[in-house]
């Protein structure tokens, strides 16, 4: 998910490219009416949600027989989808706050550090990621459970925050190594206090690095089924906890509603890091 | 003890030339912000929240329930023993085996695509990959349920070209869950085998070529030997995701592909048996490790060669 693809380093200027005239290049052509249908295939499924969303028929049919904005007052009339969409959003939001509190500054004290220790604290930091979900949700739960923290929003913030640490000490470990010291070192030169180098010289640059791991920490705790629904209970259901259960009861559209609205808030949170933080700055460094 | 380790490896290395210019923190090493003992607090929350959970999760599978009475190893001996649960496990790295081999076969061409003839379009294939992050499983999950359905747009295509003899729900085929996890998991390899191709030197394939070799030689002796870093990574990565995902064979495939991982949601939703489905999860863990420890090896060597 990180591997955005960093822009490509300038090519040296080619030497005259080979044969340019003599083949107009069937084989490009060929590959890129493949790449055209790859699209298709990753888009298709997403297109069909969001048209269905709009489905006058109250089953899943087409082609769709009319339009109507009716699953989308659903939403606000079933109670459980706005109560999930709220733990959602707090749990996405609690757990990547305590993971940036915790994780940039160990990224920061790493990120300088050459010993061997530091390189294992550095693995561990990054390692719940290759835990899978479904095994750390279930050695949490029994865990949390042991200190009577069972089904708790404590419990699921604890989880989250566990699997939100790699992506954010990630980008801001990445950010902080690619940065020069001299400029730190400049602001102790001229008398900062180790509070206000942090706070006016180190913070302002490698924030893009916080807030891309922070987004991508957000992202994946507010589809995190496998560890959420560990944690399920009445109050601690989050937003695809309750689109599970609702889809194996019933087959409407207002499921593809609410993963359409889920969509649009993914995009506008990141369209606004993007505007305020600037991610492709991120991914050119 | 964590700054003891800090300096002997400080000690070590040359102070540059600011350094000395800043009498205030000792000249030695370049300038450190933050000094090691800032990684405590996260050391303590992943120990108690990640390290214990884990452990305890290993010493559950071996001392609970059954466990107590037939001997610590008898969740593992049924696991390993018993032709279902092989059968399952088998599944699983069928599932995954079939899975990588589908994303790399299909996702390769993308990214030669992307780095050798996109141009300007490359950033809208990007944002065309990234997009599916953004959406829910489920909500894909869905799109996929609602296109394969009976009476979908994939159904009737494919019955209007006569590849299939009649409609029929392919949601709830096996086939539904490869299509899916395809969907889901060729982001991943395409991306990685992009980052490692853009780092190829053009100028070896136009030797190649220089030199006499077709198209096809010069891409499967320099181009793809080059990017097998990307290759590797990919693998593994979608390796990993597949062993561990469940919700598409939860809702895709009527049921007909049980993994590991669907086990153990069925095991705790439904048995509550603890010391099974710790077991369970922890030969997933296993595989997981190993893949992990193959990458690391792999990247290593490779490392080694450049």
């Amino acid at each position: 998910m990180t591997r955005a693809a960093p822009v490509p380093a300038p090519v040296l200027p080619a030497p005259v490219p080979l044969r340019r005239r003599r083949r107009p290049n069937l084989a490009a052509w060929a590959l890129g009416a493949y790449v055209v249908l790859f699209l298709a295939f990753i888009v298709a499924p997403i297109a069909a949600v969001v048209l269905v969303s709009f489905s006058s028929a109250s089953f899943i049919t087409f082609p769709i027989p009319g339009y109507t904005l009716r699953w989308y007052w659903r939403i606000l009339e079933y109670r459980p989808f706005l109560e999930a969409m709220w733990v959602s959003i707090e749990v996405a939001l609690a757990s990547t706050v305590l993971a940036a509190m915790l994780g940039v500054p160990a990224a920061l004290a790493l990120a300088r550090s050459r010993s061997a220790f530091a390189a294992v604290i550095a693995n561990l930091l990054l390692a719940p990621i290759t835990v899978p979900a479904i095994v750390l949700g279930l050695a949490l739960l029994y865990f949390l459970a042991s200190l009577s923290l069972g089904l708790s929003l404590t419990a699921l913030v604890i989880a989250h925050t566990v699997a939100g640490i790699p992506y954010v000490t990630r980008t801001v470990l990445a950010v902080y190594r690619a940065l020069p010291p001299d400029l730190e070192e400049a602001s102790a030169v001229l008398g900062a206090t180790r509070w206000q180098t942090f706070r006016y010289t180190t913070l302002p640059l490698v924030r893009p690095g916080v807030f891309a791991g922070g987004l991508f920490a957000v992202l994946t705790s507010l589809d995190n089924l496998p560890l959420s629904f560990f944690f399920g209970s009445a109050t601690t259901n989050t937003l695809p906890v309750v689109m599970l259960s609702y889809m194996e009861n019933q087959f409407d559209p207002s499921i593809a509603a609410v993963s359409t609205v889920q969509m649009l808030i993914a995009i506008v949170a990141l369209v606004v890091t993007d505007r305020v933080y600037g991610i492709e700055k991120l991914t050119a460094a | 003890m964590i700054t003891d380790v800090e300096m002997t490896a400080d000690a070590e290395r040359p102070a540059p030339a600011l350094a000395s210019a800043a009498p205030a923190r000792g000249g030695r090493g370049p300038y450190r912000l933050v000094r090691s003992r800032w990684t405590i607090p996260v050391l303590v929350f992943l120990g108690f929240f990640f390290v214990i959970p884990l452990g305890t999760n290993v010493w559950r599978s071996v001392a609970t329930g059954q466990a107590l009475t037939a001997g610590p190893v008898v969740f593992y001996a049924k696991l390993l023993r018993d032709a279902y649960y092989v059968g399952i496990l088998a599944e699983t790295l069928k599932v995954g085996a079939i899975a990588t081999l589908l994303c790399l076969v299909l996702g390769y061409p993308v990214a030669y695509f992307m780095v050798r003839h996109a141009g300007r379009w490359n950033a809208l294939i990007v944002f065309l990959l990234i997009a599916p992050l953004l959406t829910s499983i489920i909500m894909r999950t869905f799109g996929w349920r609602v296109l394969l359905a009976r009476k979908g747009p994939v159904t009737l295509l494919l019955h209007d070209w006569g590849l299939i003899a009649r409609p029929a729900n392919l949601a709830d085929d096996p086939v539904a869950v490869y299509v899916a996890l395809v969907h889901v998991l060729i982001p991943f390899m395409v991306l990685s085998i992009v980052a490692v191709l853009q780092q190829v030197d053009r100028r070896l394939e136009e030797s190649s070529r220089v030199l006499g070799a077709g198209p096809l030689a010069t891409f499967l002796r320099i181009t793809l030997p080059l990017s097998l870093d990307g290759v590797a990574t990919g693998c593994i990565l979608v390796f990993v995701v597949a062993n561990g995902s469940f919700l598409t064979m939860l809702l895709l495939g009527g049921g007909k592909v049980t993994t590991l991982s669907v086990l153990i949601y069925q095991q705790f939703n439904v048995a509550q048996d603890t010391g099974f489905a710790a077991a369970m999860g922890n030969l997933l863990l296993f595989v997981a490790l190993i893949c992990l420890a193959i990458q690391a090896r792999f990247l290593r060597r490779q490392g080694v060669k450049a």
